[in-house]
């Protein structure tokens, strides 16, 4: 019971925190309806499969929200179907790669000396190979066939400049009275991660989670845009990609068809961008305390 | 030798027409809690070659009336009602009448500011021969040999070697080399007025001591009219002919530099000068202020000093006092002076309080 | 009268050792250690580059040899011969002085033959399309920078203004969306929706007929072709620099040496230039790096899309058609000038930033 309301207190916090930016708070609700429709909105709207030869490039309509397709197929089901793969290859690339970047970063700010420079230079190197022509090679070696494999590739080399981001701000946590306090008490290493630079570096954590998924919606999307990534099914890269081969882009009517995966995509990654406003209040740990 | 490298012709002393007067001034912010009153109602007059320090505590609104003066307060800040007159040969202009290309004019050619946070007050990325060529030619100042010799001169002056500082990039100096080639390029355009924000704060005691001579020497050149803002009190004994003492924005108490420090009749001024630790005195005799400055948007009512004063009375909470004379040049604003007077007889100024001034007394009166 | 004579200290004296002196002086001068560390990055590149080549799973040597069995039923070792032609590689020797090879066959330019149109040495195809590259990403960036600083900077001095207000908001919408997506919809709207633009003639790095020389017709005709691409870089990074200025500007408003700078009556467009603005840009010059891989990087698809004969539209058809050899000589390419834009970078920050030179 306690534990419940624990949950809802720290909720409701975090919700407060969260308005008081509008624009975040804004971007909070699109990204959360986003995901609510892209994960369980296929549960009720089947995908639009058939073919309707007399339906062909409709303009959107109460029947058609989004319009329909080359081959008559409503628009608005393929979109809320092709949501849920980028999603999933997105959050695992950020996982992975947010994951990197906060353990390396942190470990290089705070062991310093030779791991760092090592850490560093490794970096380094890395952040000057252009990473998508990098990940286009890549994957015109390996086969890229299952969407898990596809996020850890995706994540496995897109922590550099979040890493670079994550150290410089521990190594100005590290300057901080409260960690050089808890050194001198010697509260030992696990205690100061912990206690007293994880809360810390939540926001910055947060944050970079964010900022790792929408450059892997980016870099992903590409690739299946050039065809590397094998087709699978509906999603939304891929029905751009459609579109573009069979030159749809070119055909005045096919309008709808490539916009729709295009706003979809471009609305996503302005939410998620925006919502980090919001986000940077909810995690810092100064305005939860004072809450 | 201080006379014929920085010294010119004093012809511009007028002893009846000051340089610079205040009168008047009020300097408000608007925040968002309401308006804050950085400064109230000051008046005063700066004599040609004097010095003049103001003493108080951070947030008496000293630093303000000397930003208030060159006019580079925020843009939050009014500076009305109030007059401020400027002063030079035949010139008399209302500094806050100014436009903004005369205003432009008037810095640092007329009145040159060295401030408090010496340390960034340079541009990092120009050496610091460019910053005053920059300076020079701001107004209107374009012979580069000259204004190269007038740089080396003043170096010198402020004893740095100008080879090695004229073509160094800020970082390259230390904290000390960077507040005296500051004061060195305050003196590039011959400024009649020179106020001095807090020239010795941050800075080591040798360092101190360094800009705190160079400091006495160019008062002793009588054409250059002063203002000293510090908090710290031995500085400004050491410093100042007159010194004025602000408390939550006005002037309350004025008078030469022995009135405020040997005959103090504000319990403020009073407690400021307990408050200095003396080296041959034991703690007990260190005196502090109880309870902190006020809120600037929510004065007070009646004497803004009363709920911090000891000698307070019902009075004091209904009616401010004006500054009123309490000796020959000194005027004080306390309806108690007289209370003040008589604690100073029964218990008399540690000897030592300010004991600088024992070294100094005499330079100063011989000056 | 002189208590503290002239106090600057000397240069540290150390002992001098040949060796040791040599060491300081690549660790201690600025443009020396960005110079070497812009050749360790070039090496550990190509190296990553053999190896993955060499020892991943899909090896594509072992792919095309097969390749060549399947399609044109050579014998195994004839097809090796071919591939190893190919890829200037000599199969047989040891892995060890195959990658000696590889690095000395880079050296002297031998990036190995196109497998798609055979004959054609990668270096040749690099000589073509890379210049067409260089100039719509220099042009795109140098243009993003620069509107995007004075924009940030205009915006800081005009805070919660309209003009602050409606460019944060634009900037952040342009800047969410990916640069390709930005590129299919300029081809959408401007060219097929709108017919604001000849997208089918403007396609190509120049029209026929126009002879790359230093005349104004070519120069036009240049920029006429290479403006989608170039537009599309300054639209989608702009957002950025604008917002990243205009937080550094406000920030350095509230500097000492800016208000010093006023009081010593300085006019409004020297503080705002020389002191000002050259310092806010500063730390904007180490999110170059990023910045410019970014841009590089996604040029191939941007080419692609607008059909922009640059080096990346050769890399996205040598990935479709697994051209291997063009792919790694290209892919090499596009990483050198990359390094390259990040070694010019730093040293027009190490120009700009006096401070840098030092520690």
């Amino acid at each position: 019971m306690e534990s419940i309301q624990g949950v809802l207190s720290w909720l409701g916090t975090t919700l407060r925190l969260m308005s008081y930016n509008k624009a975040g708070f804004i971007g909070f609700l699109m990204t959360s309806a986003i995901l609510l429709l892209c994960l369980l909105g296929p549960l009720w709207i089947p995908l639009d499969t058939k073919t309707k030869l007399d339906k062909i490039y409709q303009p959107p309509s109460a029947e058609h929200w989004m319009g329909t397709d080359h081959q008559g197929r409503d628009i608005f089901s393929q979109i809320v179907h092709g949501g849920k793969d980028v999603i999933y290859v997105a959050a695992v690339a950020a996982l992975l790669s947010t994951l990197i970047a906060v353990t390396f970063g942190t470990v290089s700010a705070f062991a310093g000396g030779v791991t760092d420079s090592l850490i560093m230079g490794v970096t380094d190197v890395i952040l000057t190979i252009p990473q998508f022509p990098l990940l286009a090679v890549l994957a015109a070696f390996v086969k890229l066939d299952n969407l898990t494999l596809l996020g850890l590739f995706l994540g496995v080399l897109s922590w550099p400049a979040l890493l670079r981001a994550v150290r410089s701000q521990a190594l100005s946590l590290k300057e901080r009275d409260f960690v050089e306090a808890a050194r001198a008490l010697d509260l030992g290493t696990g205690h100061i991660v912990f206690r007293e630079l994880v809360p810390n570096m939540m926001t910055y954590i947060v944050i970079s989670f964010t900022l790792a998924l929408t450059a892997a919606v980016y870099t992903q999307v590409g690739l299946v845009l050039l065809g590397l990534v094998p087709v699978s099914s509906s999603n939304w890269g891929v029905m751009i990609s459609l579109a573009w081969t069979q030159g749809a882009i070119f055909f005045r009517d096919a309008m709808w068809r490539i916009m729709m995966p295009i706003l979809a995509i471009a609305l996503f990654q302005l939410s998620v961008i925006t919502m980090t406003r919001s986000l940077e209040l909810a995690f810092n740990p100064r305005l939860r305390t004072m809450a | 030798m201080v006379q014929s490298t920085v010294g010119r012709p004093a012809g511009d002393r007028h002893p009846d027409k000051p340089p610079l007067s205040l009168q008047n001034v009020h300097v408000s912010y608007a925040t968002r809690r309401g308006k804050v009153q950085a400064v109230r109602n000051v008046s005063v007059d700066l004599h040609a070659g004097e010095s003049l320090a103001l003493i108080g505590e951070s947030g008496s609104g000293k630093s303000t009336l000397g930003l208030a003066i060159v006019r580079l307060l925020p843009e939050t800040a009014r500076i009305e009602p109030g007059v401020i007159t400027y002063r030079r040969k035949d010139r008399e202009v209302d500094v806050l009448k100014l436009s903004r290309s005369e205003m432009r004019a008037f810095r640092w050619s007329d009145c040159a500011m060295v401030f408090q946070a010496a340390l960034n007050a340079f541009n990092p990325v120009l050496k610091v021969w460019a910053q005053a060529l920059d300076t020079a030619q701001a107004h209107g100042w374009h012979d580069k040999p000259a204004i190269r010799r007038r740089l080396v001169e003043l170096l010198e002056f402020v004893q740095l070697d100008p080879k090695r500082v004229i073509d160094a990039y800020p970082h390259e100096l230390s904290g000390g080399m960077r507040q005296r080639v500051l004061l060195a390029l305050a003196l590039l355009l011959n400024p009649q007025v020179l106020i001095l924000d807090e020239p010795t704060t941050a800075l080591d005691i040798i360092t101190q001591r360094t800009i705190i001579k160079l400091l006495r020497q160019l008062k002793q050149e009588d054409h250059f009219t002063m203002i000293f803002i510090s908090h710290d009190l031995a500085i400004a004994a050491e410093l100042a002919d007159r010194v004025a003492t602000m408390y939550a924005g006005r002037i309350v108490e004025l008078g030469t530099s022995d009135d405020i420090f040997y005959r103090p009749r504000h319990p403020y001024t009073l407690g400021l000068i307990r408050a200095v630790p003396t080296v041959t005195g034991g703690f007990e005799q260190l005196f502090s202020i109880p309870g902190s400055p006020p809120d600037l948007v929510k004065l007070p009512s009646g004497c803004k000093f009363h709920p911090r004063c000891t000698f307070a009375t019902e009075r004091c909470q209904q009616e401010e006092p004006e500054l009123e004379l309490v000796g020959a040049e000194h005027s004080a604003a306390c309806w108690n002076w007289r209370e003040v007077q008589a604690e100073l007889q029964r218990n008399p100024l540690h000897r030592g309080a300010l004991n600088v001034l024992d070294g100094i007394g005499s330079e100063v009166e011989g000056s | 009268m002189s208590t503290s004579a002239p106090v600057v200290e000397t240069a540290r004296q150390r002992p001098s050792v040949a060796g040791w002196g040599l060491w300081r002086f690549v660790t201690q001068n600025f443009y020396v250690r960005r110079l070497f560390k812009a050749l360790v990055t070039v090496w550990v590149v190509s190296t990553i580059i053999f190896f993955l080549i060499r020892l991943l799973p899909g090896n594509p040597v072992e792919q095309y040899i097969s390749r060549l069995i399947e399609t044109q039923g050579m014998d195994y070792e004839n097809a090796r011969m071919q591939a190893a032609a190919l890829f200037a590689i000599d199969l047989d020797a040891p892995l060890w002085v195959q990658y000696g090879e590889y690095l000395g066959n880079l050296l002297s330019g031998n990036l190995g033959v196109s497998i798609t149109s055979p004959g054609t040495p990668v270096t040749a195809m690099i000589g073509r399309f890379l210049p067409w590259t260089l100039f719509s990403v220099g042009v795109g960036l140098i243009l993003s920078f620069t509107l995007g600083i004075l924009l940030g900077l205009m915006m800081a001095y005009r805070r919660e203004g309209v003009l602050d207000h409606v460019l944060t908001i634009l900037a952040s919408i342009v800047s969410s969306v990916p640069n390709y997506l930005l590129g299919i919809l300029l081809v959408v709207w401007l060219g097929v929706q709108w017919k604001v633009l000849p997208i089918a003639q403007m396609r190509g790095t120049m029209s026929p007929g126009v002879v790359p020389a230093f005349t104004f017709a070519f120069v036009y005709d240049a920029l006429y072709h290479a403006f989608l691409p170039i537009f599309t870089y300054v639209l989608t990074t702009m957002g950025n620099w604008m917002l990243s200025m205009k937080g550094s500007t406000v920030g350095t408003l509230g500097e000492d040496f800016v208000t010093v700078a006023r009081a010593r009556g300085l006019n409004d467009w020297r503080i705002t230039t020389a002191y000002v603005g050259r310092n806010a840009a500063l730390p904007l010059f180490t999110q170059l790096t990023i910045a410019i891989g970014f841009v590089v990087g996604g040029s191939f698809l941007i080419e692609t899309i607008f059909q922009y004969q640059g080096i990346g539209y050769v890399l996205g058809s040598a990935i479709a058609q697994r051209d291997y050899p063009v792919m790694q000589g290209v892919f090499l390419v596009i990483t050198m000038s990359v390094i390259l834009a990040n070694l010019l970078a730093d040293f027009l920050y190490g120009w700009l930033d006096p401070r840098i030179k030092v520690s």
